[in-house]
């Protein structure tokens, strides 16, 4: 079991969060012109990277924000999380 | 609108578990609280309004983590960043609350119909939620609250005295009989009554 560090709440059990994906992705900007592919690659296109990740994760059990967190795919070590509008 | 208490047929008063041969005194008591009034305030993420003008029934709204301010009527416990959960006796609280906050800044929501609560009391009571929750209990002192869960069941989990230990514990009204379930067959171990 994962131990998850909430930037609000602190240290809690993984049973408490949901994974929310890749935290890379970017939706393409708001009234700008988007191809399919690009549309494509938005909605379906993830990376797997085996070593350090940046995650989104919702202490969905907790205080039921969103937040970031850099994880270890191969170790699942966590190396830090931070709010949502802040950059890791 | 009148108040149906959602565990009213679920728990039966008496002794169980392994009390036998053991002071009734120190049995862990268990008992539903109702007709308490139930507030849930979440200021919008765009309000810049200053939470530390506010006072409700005498008390502000806590800032810090797993906070709980509270007066012999009323408690304000920390939900989340931008998010309190009231509970109070006062049931006519709402219309003030609804006129104190400013409905650009705040959302306020009554959820005394939609909640059923748990008071746990026993020196033994912390041992208890281990048996179904992951939080570490050791971090948790008197007038703190923590969400989580118990045997997963999104819990809410209000330390109203830690000496001995009082407990309140809130869940959603449907997961009201499954969650008396898990708790009570915690207790078994160490024998309960429920009053």
């Amino acid at each position: 079991m994962l131990h998850i560090k909430c930037p609000y709440c602190g240290m809690r059990s993984q049973n408490e969060f949901a994974y929310g994906g890749d935290a890379n992705v970017k939706r393409p900007e708001l009234n700008k012109e988007v191809t399919d592919k690009e549309w494509d690659t938005f909605v379906y296109f993830r990376k797997s990277p085996r070593g350090k990740h940046l995650e989104l994760w919702h202490h969905i059990s907790g205080c039921r924000q969103w937040f970031k967190v850099q994880r270890d795919t191969l170790t699942h070590e966590i190396y830090k999380t931070a709010e949502i509008k802040e950059d890791i | 609108m009148k108040t149906i208490s959602p565990l009213k047929n679920i728990l039966k008063k008496g002794l169980f578990g392994d009390h036998e041969g053991k002071n009734e005194v120190k049995l862990i008591e268990i008992k539903e609280i109702s007709k308490l009034l139930i507030v849930q305030i979440a200021q919008y993420k765009n309000s810049s309004f200053q939470i530390e003008n506010l006072n409700i029934d005498g008390l502000n709204l806590p800032n810090d983590a797993l906070k709980v301010i509270s007066n012999s009527d009323s408690r304000i416990l920390w939900c989340g960043p931008k998010n309190w959960l009231l509970v109070s006796k006062k049931k006519d609280l709402l219309q003030i609350l609804n006129k104190s906050f400013n409905e650009t800044d705040f959302a306020v929501t009554d959820l005394s119909h939609s909640r059923a609560i748990i008071e746990i009391e026993g020196e033994n009571s912390i041992e208890i939620l281990k048996k179904g929750c992951p939080f570490n209990f050791n971090e948790l002192k008197k007038d703190n609250c923590v969400n989580s869960v118990f045997n997963g069941l999104a819990i809410t989990i209000d330390i109203i005295n830690d000496n001995p230990y009082k407990i309140r514990l809130f869940t959603l009204r449907s997961f009201g009989e499954s969650f008396y379930h898990s708790v009570s067959d915690a207790c078994l171990e160490d024998g309960f009554k429920v009053v």
